[in-house]
């Protein structure tokens, strides 16, 4: 008894120390945050953020959000995850119901190119893009942000395909007795069962999107259109050295994000538990 | 997949039209682009003027070139250490995170969040922390009498010390999947070996590790997959410095097709890219089938 209780205790030390090592960047990060440019060049390093609960503690965060726009940023980001995120909840399940419950000519061929894309690396394919959408007129504006993501998303469907092959096809049936057509049978029968996956992906998605850096840096070159994690890049190269700003950047483009993950971390880690098990 | 269903339920255009957004992309998306970029590395090309047909001459630049050599072995050390750091920690992190103590999911999130922030700021944050005189680490190495190398200025050091923080970045995600392999372990087993007396130890390495087996490869194929993915860590941390000693196929690709205006020749290195992940997705599918074999 007293060994495992040892053997407890020893467990509970490194997952503390795992735990702290986890998140003490991002303490680290936000502490940088509201210090004096004094502080940060001052040996010996003190850990206390000088301005912490003193005047001008905001004084990093004015500037990130006035003399760099931030929260333009922010916005901009929120508004291109949102509407890639959007489409793939849209466009995934559709082309999952098909191939989860419809047999048609052509389709193992179409599931097998879709899954080999799967493995492709963006950059085999981001020069052909970049040219479409300079062909396309899109350079500078968010379409090249959102459509690929929107329409080119084999990772979302091949989640949807599991989780409707899951669902009973009693159900199926039952609807099609009823009478039901097959597009009602997807948006009122089976897409109302998988509320957790369309979570998951949606969450998963806007991640994604969220923390791009190579489309943006590709296809956005008007700052008003930046997104935050793109400013974040053009921050650090314009403030090299000030690290006060340039953390406080960083805790602007992470923040949304953790506070995101906190209420629907339960999704993502169940979502990769299973994906772990299948294999 | 589809079941059979006794009668038709839908008209035939109607899978066509489910499928149809996620057609456009594959093939606007993905199949253009990929045999495009295949064409074009045999080209000499500035995105603006006609393509000029080169033949082989890009590849064989590529291969008399120096720095190529040097980008893809370091490519190949980053996956080396990326992959065995990720494999060690993740399956150190999910044997402690298996383990029934109050709170574990909290801990479970917070050893997981690394893993949904942007490289970027990650990148920045560590680049503080490991930063010269006045990084933090440097700051405690000193205190117990340590005087810290330079970290990412220094050409022989710098690629690990990426290699570190992509593998801390992404430690809990390896953490889930091989808890998922822990989990999926039969109770009867474990207790069957603790009727038989093994100790913890022996239980380790004689059932849960070999039991592991499907799941450490699968682990390891999204590990060599996953350690490409670090052009927005360079990005931020390093821009491929000091003289060439992060450059990646990846962040070489950028670089040649973005910045210095050689589309071809930044396609062949593309294509190489595309050559090593295609067999390793090859080699990947005909293993698993080995794998997939029940261990029993």
């Amino acid at each position: 008894m007293v060994e495992r209780r040892v053997s407890k205790v020893i467990v509970i030390f490194f997952i503390i120390l795992a735990v702290a090592v986890s998140i003490f960047p991002f303490i680290w990060m936000l502490a940088n945050s509201f210090m004096s440019e004094d502080q940060i060049f001052a040996l010996p390093l003190k850990f206390w953020p000088d301005k912490l609960f003193k005047k001008g503690m905001w004084d990093n965060y004015v500037e990130a959000f006035s003399n760099f726009s931030f929260g333009r940023y922010t916005w901009n980001s929120f508004f291109v995850s949102f509407l890639a995120a959007l489409g793939q909840i849209i466009v995934c399940p559709m082309a999952a119901f098909a191939f989860a419950k419809m047999r048609f000519h052509g389709r193992r061929a179409i599931y097998t190119l879709l899954l080999m894309t799967l493995m492709i690396p963006v950059q085999v394919i981001i020069i052909p893009e970049y040219y479409l959408m300079m062909k396309l007129g899109w350079l500078n504006s968010y379409l090249p942000l959102i459509i690929p993501s929107f329409l080119a998303g084999a990772f979302g469907t091949f989640m949807f395909i599991s989780v409707f092959e899951a669902i009973p096809s009693v159900l199926l049936d039952a609807a099609v007795i009823d009478g039901a057509s097959a597009y009602k049978i997807l948006w009122r029968v089976y897409f109302p069962q998988a509320t957790a996956s369309v979570a998951t992906l949606f969450i998963i998605a806007f991640m994604n999107n969220w923390n791009d850096l190579l489309r943006p840096l590709l296809y956005v070159i008007k700052p008003s259109l930046f997104t935050v994690t793109m400013g974040l890049t053009r921050f650090q190269n314009q403030y090299t050295t000030k690290w006060g700003l340039v953390l406080t950047g960083s805790v602007i483009s992470v923040l949304p994000l953790i506070i995101v993950y906190i209420f629907c971390q339960r999704y993502i880690i169940e979502n990769q538990m299973s994906s772990g098990v299948k294999g | 997949m589809a079941e059979k269903q006794k009668f038709k339920w839908h008209s035939w255009a109607t899978p066509w039209v489910l499928i149809f957004p996620t057609l456009v992309g594959l093939v606007v998306f993905r199949l253009i682009p990929i045999v495009s970029s295949l064409v074009l590395s045999f080209t000499k090309w500035n995105l603006i003027t006609d393509p000029k047909f080169l033949g082989l001459k890009n590849y064989v630049d590529l291969f008399t070139d120096p720095d190529f050599w040097k980008i893809l072995g370091n490519t190949l050390k980053i996956t080396v250490g990326y992959v065995a750091g990720s494999m060690v920690f993740g399956l150190l992190l999910a044997l402690l995170v298996n383990n029934k103590i109050r709170g574990m999911n909290f801990f479970r999130a917070a050893i997981y969040m690394p893993v949904i922030t942007s490289s970027v700021a990650v990148g920045i944050v560590w680049t503080r922390i490991l930063g010269p005189k006045y990084g933090i680490l440097d700051f405690l190495l000193k205190k117990i009498g340590i005087t810290a190398p330079y970290w990412l200025q220094d050409p022989k050091l710098a690629l690990w010390t990426l290699t570190f923080v992509q593998v801390w970045k992404m430690a809990g995600y390896y953490m889930i999947l091989f808890l998922a392999g822990l989990q999926s372990i039969s109770h009867e087993v474990i207790e069957a070996s603790i009727v038989d007396g093994a100790t913890p130890t022996q239980r380790l390495f004689r059932v849960t590790i070999p039991m592991l087996a499907p799941t450490s490869f699968f682990v390891l194929t999204v590990a060599i997959m996953d350690a490409f993915k670090n052009f927005e860590l360079i990005y931020a941390m390093t821009m491929g410095g000091p003289q060439n000693a992060t450059n990646t196929l990846v962040y070489s690709v950028y670089l040649n097709a973005f910045s210095y205006n050689r589309v071809g020749y930044a396609e062949s290195i593309a294509w190489v890219l595309m050559v090593v992940v295609g067999a390793l997705t090859i080699l990947n599918f005909f293993i698993k089938k080995y794998w997939a074999q029940p261990l029993e």
